[in-house]
């Protein structure tokens, strides 16, 4: 019996969910021999109310979101949290710094009246997460190993070091020694370095590491250059909802 | 006929008439000498193509055979045995033309191969002499593995890296970002000869990043392939001190348990070496003597101004510059030019060590406790970048990838490092190096002694790398070391000279065996009994353990419950605590998996025979013990008294029900149990094992003890066993860590400066008194 | 008395949550309603007291199909608000990375979205047993825009090297050199997607309207241009307000806009009307074996004109490729100085006209922030669709009008998450 897999998704952009088809046709099929997709609103017209797999891309940033959400794990049996927004907040979060009325009006003006929002929040501040694929967007290798590890049943090993590591296995130059700050020494690994691969440096969006040392990282920022307020505003754009800014 | 034959000089009798033997059946014609006067009269007589010669003889010594026999039959080739090899005959047996040498006793196999080879090179070559003579036409140099030096004009080394990226992939140092890396050259121009220090260590090429080491069908033990890949290259522009590096490495990976990924990599690698002459401002290799190397390359690289001075190391860097290069014999003024370049060199370092580098395992010993440790590693972000950069660094981890199909799958190896939190976790989810100081510690320890101790190399090769790359600005092992203030004698382990070596390909392929029966012993233990598919027997000594597999899953040490005198299979008893152990449990009878040992030291069976034996094991330590109270209930007589205890958490966690109830009616034994707490059924001891031990009358001068059990208890076991005057070398424990590899390379299980899978897991209090981290 | 009542939850098939709400009774309309129901995430609010060089980090998650849209809008306007030039260079990779997220878009679009509906399935996955062929290639055209994506910028999704005044890193000559055969081949590829198209029986249902794009005088214009009206004629970027005119209705999170008629179409369709004569050759004999003629007012057609913008895409893709082999890759310093200022970024993303309009402070902080979605520009036009077509089928059974709304809204390629932003 091939377990029913089903993906929803709350407020997000559905990026996570489109990258989860970046599959050659070989891996689809192997997919597809493997599982049951019962659920996909983005790609499928029939829905089901059974399955056993549930991936959830997006945070919750309504009310009305709030009873899908606890259905969907009333229903599962795993809940997997896909992606920045399910797993960490992600960017929605930002508007959490601004009381909700005033967020409303700057979008809306007048008619800010006919609209509602709460403070955007991870899927796992309102129901239990039996697993995280964590990025934005996720690396669509690190869903495919979250999906394996379920069909063999045991726990997908996810590094729990920072980014630094998989930098320097990458032969990257540190960005701090290029004239940039970064956040990797504090951000969960798992993604390959690859914003500082393509020329950047991290931006936190796979969320801290078990234990970080916030302290430090925050004493390199300023030495190499940062405010206090701007190295604030960098660990904002991902991180407001793990409480980093308080 | 001169072709195949060999002269073969030992005063032994028996050396030498075996190695006649051997040889003439391998269709050699082989004459005999007792000394070497005989052999010497031989020689004059008549010609040999090989000769084997023991380097002790009595009278004439072999050094001076090698002598005359140069100056009479120069062509002849000489092989050195000797039972004692030692660093300053055999290099100087090889400068007076021996081609190598054997230890004794020597192999069969061994031998015949090094004559076939030797032979083979024979034909080839006109009558040499030991000194290089120009000639227009480029030759094959005759003294190999000689420390000649050579001067060779720049522009040859064009030639050299042009004509090596016809036959292989070259890799050397370019620029990038303003900084330095190893990368594929794909134009001589792209080399930049005279950098610093690269970020990354060419130690990338010999352990990658990330290496396969298995490919396997998922769930089938028995469709399992070692995976070695390797491809010829040359990494050219490699400095002393990572050549110091590379050696390590050999050591480490090459020697005990011979890595066959390594060495394939290893045996394939060129290192063409050059002397850093414009040091990174954060280096301090000549405090760790590394700034300069006489060997491990195979040519090196001196920039004297229009030329370079080419020191010759190998055989193969030979090869490489007679065929492609005008070498000419240094003069005075060039040899001059080269000690001025070492010279100014060594002057712009800005870094030192306050104490010669002898002294550190000492100095840091005695320093294990200080407050250093914790104060600086306060800011310390467990990020990584130290063990990446650092190339004396090698630990990684195993991790098993299937397919989508979950048909095939491949197992690898990943860079890891002692620094990062998880490093030393367990599956319950204990971590037996936790904080940051600890780790920081263990970083140093191992930098400044425990490789130093274990390797006989220095473990910290002073490039700088970690210093430059530690955002915290903690990570420079010099900094520690001159912070901690104390002086002690060191003393520096014997050099062990690494070369051919024949690598186990199965290293980690496990073998698979079947399960023949399993039983549950409680909701979340059972017990396993396994028998090798190809009917062979485990051979395990009791206290050892093994690596089992489940492949797709993983692999997880285990210890084994069974002794080896029960006879074809083997018992496992496993508890359910993670990824392998829960597949394991959902196993039925018939199916397969990887079994790879065993491991591991054992009880020591020797110290035991003949004593009075008290053995006591507290919840699932039971589960290593039964292989040893099993041992000696089946050879009863060997051992004295025998008193065994068995604590359990509660009536339900008792193991092993039937053994139990039969060993408290075993009159050869005298067993008490206790649980922690009772239930309404339990009639017997209620209270903590601690309890137990007071009640029982040993003689403390004839008694051993044997203790396992969760960490917890051994404090407080060892404590009441004190009490009754039992000796630190009489009470034995064993120990639990994480292990992966099982063969003292990946580097989770360590204990302060040993490897739990080597040199325990058995150990006696005594030796524990050293290792701080271990209760 | 017959009562039809259609209520759609969630429309499958298309990105981000509307729902379609239809009443009548005996023939008479009570209500028909285009409902945007999507969470607003309130960019405009979030990207307020930004650092510049976040600000296209953050605004790329608007989306994610068009992130690559997003970004390069967002990198327009902050290099107009700062007065910077980006170089040839820059602009012909920046081409050429927005064609990689074209062609993914609308090869998602119509195989995967669209093609269902017309082959009698709920989904792609079905089409893996019956149209294996059609599947793999499919799959093939994705994987190729995302190779040459992040060939370019690191990763498709939310793009990495695309920075204010150029780009990060460079892309590799031999690499651009493999990935141009692999482009070669997707126009064999693409064939087998026309082949397909030809038999499909696309609904004639047709309402004119106005039509709303990017025009730009050298080529079919994605990244630059002036805004182009057929009933409005030319309008400059900086006055998008006068075309744009937002409001809000309260059964939409989604903002509504209209110009010379109640409400304009944006896209594929309507750049085809405006700019076809500028179509690559390729692109040209597609639309004419696929039936597609200009001017075009039928919504269904929308998906064959991204068929025939994913041909032009790709012969693009070629000739910008080509230019980058000839002139070859430099190094170029990207660094910006920030000034205080408004700028304005116009792009056509893959559904239509897309407007960033920023203003910063002297030290880079971003004080305001407006965003107009090509979407939230089609809502209502797909009301008013969907208002003159249901009187035409009032006689039809439930499902068949079910499905045809769905289809209509499909058609359209909504992307409603963006819309609300």
């Amino acid at each position: 019996m091939k377990p029913k897999v089903a993906f929803f998704d709350f407020t997000s952009c559905e990026g996570c969910q489109l990258d989860a088809l970046n599959l050659t046709a070989e891996e689809l099929i192997s997919l597809l021999n493997a599982v049951d997709i019962v659920n996909f609103r983005e790609v499928m017209t029939e829905r089901a109310d059974n399955y056993d797999i549930a991936f959830v891309e997006g945070s919750i940033t309504r009310e009305s979101e709030i009873p899908r959400l606890q259905n969907i794990r009333d229903r599962a049996k795993v809940v997997v949290a896909l992606g920045a927004c399910a797993c960490i907040g992600g960017v929605n979060c930002l508007k959490n710094h601004l009381p909700v009325d005033a967020a409303l009006r700057i979008v809306y003006g007048k008619d800010a009246r006919y609209y509602d929002t709460i403070p955007a929040r991870p899927i796992d501040a309102l129901i239990k997460v039996d697993y995280y694929v964590r990025g934005c967007p996720p690396i669509t290798a690190e869903l495919l190993k979250v999906v394996k590890a379920l069909l063999l049943g045991k726990k997908p090993e996810i590094p729990n070091y920072p980014v630094c590591t998989e930098c320097k296995m990458a032969g990257n130059i540190c960005v701090f020694e290029r004239g940039m700050t970064c956040l990797g020494p504090v951000i969960r690994a798992g993604c390959g370095a690859i914003c500082v691969t393509s020329g950047r440096h991290c931006w936190g969006c796979r969320g801290l590491v078990d234990d970080p040392n916030l302290d430090s990282e925050k004493d390199i920022l300023q030495k190499y250059g940062l405010t206090v307020e701007k190295v604030v505003e960098k660990f904002k754009i991902y991180n407001t909802y793990a409480e980093v800014t308080k | 006929m001169v072709g195949k034959s060999v002269l073969v000089v030992d005063d032994e009798p028996i050396v030498r008439e075996s190695i006649r033997d051997w040889l003439e059946d391998a269709g050699y014609q082989v004459a005999i000498a007792e000394s070497g006067e005989e052999a010497l009269e031989m020689i004059e007589k008549q010609d040999f193509s090989v000769m084997v010669l023991d380097i002790r003889l009595p009278g004439k010594t072999g050094i001076a055979v090698l002598k005359e026999v140069k100056g009479q039959r120069p062509w002849i080739k000489s092989i050195i045995i000797t039972a004692y090899p030692s660093a300053e005959t055999t290099s100087e047996a090889r400068k007076l033309g021996a081609i190598d040498y054997l230890i004794k006793p020597v192999v069969p196999d061994d031998l015949e191969r090094l004559i076939r080879e030797t032979l083979d090179s024979v034909g080839r070559e006109p009558t040499v002499t030991t000194e290089v003579v120009i000639r227009p036409k480029p030759r094959v140099i005759e003294a190999v593995e000689v420390k000649k030096d050579f001067v060779m004009p720049k522009e040859n080394m064009r030639t050299i890296v042009e004509s090596l990226a016809k036959e292989m992939e070259v890799v050397g140092v370019k620029s990038k970002y303003g900084k330095y890396v190893y990368d594929r050259i794909s134009s001589f121009e792209e080399l930049c000869l005279d950098y610093d220090v690269t970020v990354m260590p060419p130690t990338k090429y010999l352990l990658p990043a990330k290496e396969t080491l298995l490919k396997f069908q998922a769930g089938d033990g028995s469709k399992v392939e070692p995976v070695i890949e390797a491809i010829p290259r040359a990494i050219v522009g490699v400095h002393p001190y990572d050549i110091k590096a590379i050696e390590l490495l050999d050591e480490a990976f090459m020697s005990t348990n011979p890595d066959p990924n390594y060495i394939a990599r290893r045996q394939k690698t060129i290192i063409i070496g050059v002397d850093c002459l414009n040091p990174s401002p954060k280096s301090f290799a000549p405090s760790m003597g590394t700034n300069l190397t006489e060997t491990g390359f195979d040519l090196l690289l001196t920039d004297i101004g229009t030329d370079y001075m080419v020191t010759v190391g190998s055989k193969k860097g030979a090869e490489l510059a007679t065929k492609h290069a005008h070498l000419r014999e240094p003069t005075g003024d060039d040899i001059a030019k080269q000690k001025a370049a070492r010279e100014e060199a060594l002057a712009k370092y800005k870094l030192s060590l306050d104490v010669s580098k002898e002294r550190l395992p000492k100095l840091l010993e005695e320093n294990y406790e200080d407050s250093y440790w914790e104060s600086r590693s306060a800011t310390c972000l467990s990020c990584g970048s130290c063990v990446m950069v650092c190339p004396t660094c090698f630990c990684f981890d195993v991790q098993d990838e299937v397919a989508l199909n979950l048909k095939e799958g491949e197992r690898s190896r990943y860079w890891d490092g002692c620094v990062l939190v998880d490093f030393a976790k367990v599956a319950t989810g204990e971590n037996f190096r936790h904080d940051k100081a600890s780790r920081f510690r263990h970083r140093i320890f191992r930098k400044g002694k425990y490789i130093l101790e274990r390797y006989g190399k220095v473990g910290c090769v002073g490039c700088g790398r970690c210093a430059t790359a530690c955002l915290a600005d903690i990570a420079s092992p010099l900094e520690a070391f001159n912070a901690i203030v104390e002086s002690a004698e060191a003393k520096e382990a014997a050099m062990r000279i690494v070369r051919e070596v024949r690598a186990e390909t199965e290293l980690y392929a496990p073998r698979p065996a079947e399960l023949v029966m399993v039983s549950e012993l409680t909701p979340r233990e059972k017990v396993f009994e396994f028998r090798f598919k190809d009917g062979k027997s485990l051979g395990q000594r009791p206290g050892q353990f093994v690596e089992v597999s489940v492949t797709g899953i993983g692999e997880a040490p285990i210890s084994v419950s069974s002794s080896p005198t029960k006879d074809g299979t083997f018992q496992l008893a496993i508890r359910n605590v993670g990824n392998v152990t829960g597949a394991l449990h959902a196993l039925k009878k018939g199916a397969i998996v990887g079994i790879r040992g065993p491991f591991g030291n054992g009880f020591p069976l020797g110290a035991l025979e003949g004593k009075d034996l008290l053995l006591i094991a507290g919840g699932i330590g039971l589960f290593p013990l039964r292989s040893l109270v099993q041992y000696v209930l089946d050879k009863r007589s060997s051992f004295g008294k025998v008193i065994l205890l068995f604590g359990a958490r509660s009536p339900a966690e008792r193991l092993f029900l039937d053994e139990l109830a039969a060993w408290s009616k075993n009159p050869d034994i005298e067993f008490h149990e206790t649980v922690d707490r009772g239930d309404e059924s339990w009639k017997g001891n209620v209270g903590v094992i601690t309890t137990l031990i007071p009640k029982v009358d040993i003689d403390s001068k004839k008694t051993m003890t044997v203790v396992v059990g969760p960490p917890i208890m051994y404090r407080f076991v060892i404590g009441e066993l004190k009490k009754k005057d039992l000796a630190d070398e009489n009470i034995i424990v064993s120990l639990e860590r994480r292990m992966k590899c099982g063969v003292g390379k990946c580097g989770h299980c360590q204990i302060n400066g040993v490897y739990v899978c080597q040199d325990g897991p058995v150990f006696t209090l005594a030796q524990l008194r050293n290792l701080r981290e271990a209760v | 008395m017959t009562k039809l009542n259609i209520n759609v939850h969630h429309v499958t098939r298309v990105e981000g949550h509307g729902n379609i709400v239809l009443n009548a009774t005996d023939g008479k309309i009570e209500k028909v309603l285009w409902e945007v129901i999507e969470s607003p995430r309130l960019f405009e609010a979030m990207l307020c007291g930004r650092y510049y060089e976040d600000v296209p980090h953050i605004a790329s998650r608007i989306c994610g199909i068009c992130s690559i849209a997003h970004s390069t809008a967002s990198i327009q306007a902050i290099e107009a608000a700062f007065g910077i030039q980006p170089s040839e260079q820059t602009l012909l990779l920046r081409k050429l990375l927005y064609n990689a997220e074209l062609i993914e878009s609308h090869v998602l679009h119509a195989l995967f979205l669209v093609a269902p509906d017309f082959l009698g399935v709920g989904s792609v996955f079905p089409l893996v047993e019956t149209h294996k062929e059609v599947v793999v290639m499919a799959l093939r055209l994705k994987k190729l825009s995302y190779s040459l994506a992040e060939l370019l910028a690191g990763r498709k999704t939310h793009p990495l090297s695309c920075v204010v005044g150029g780009f990060a890193k460079l892309p590799k000559i031999d690499e651009l050199k493999a990935i141009r055969t692999r482009l070669e081949d997707a126009l064999a590829d693409l064939d087998v997607t026309v082949e397909l198209f030809k038999t499909l029986s696309i609904p004639n249902f047709s309402r004119e309207t106005e039509y709303i794009a990017l025009k730009d005088d050298k080529e079919y214009a994605f990244i630059s241009g002036h805004i182009a009206s057929t009933d409005a004629g030319i309008t400059p970027v900086a006055k998008y307000l006068e075309v744009t005119n937002e409001f809000c209705v309260p059964h939409s999170t989604a903002k509504y806009t209209k110009n010379k008629r109640d409400s304009y179409m944006v896209g594929a369709l309507a750049r085809f009307n405006l700019n076809h004569d500028q179509l690559l050759p390729r692109a040209r004999r597609t639309a004419e074996e696929l039936g597609l003629s200009a001017p075009c007012h039928k919504p269904f057609m929308i998906t064959v004109a991204q068929v025939v913008e994913a041909v032009h895409a790709v012969e693009d893709s070629l000739r910008l490729i080509d230019q980058i082999l000839d002139w070859g890759l430099e190094e170029e310093d990207n660094a910006v100085k920030v000034q205080a200022g408004r700028g304005i970024g116009a792009v056509e993303a893959p559904r239509g006209i897309l407007f960033h309009d920023y203003t910063f402070d002297k030290n880079g902080i971003l004080t305001k922030a407006n965003c107009i979605i090509p979407t939230n520009q089609n809502h209502n036009n797909v009301q008013k669709d969907m208002e003159a077509i249901v009187p035409l089928m009032l006689d039809q059974p439930e499902d068949i009008i079910r499905h045809t709304l769905e289809m209509l809204v499909r058609a359209y390629d909504p992307c409603i998450s963006c819309s609300a932003h």
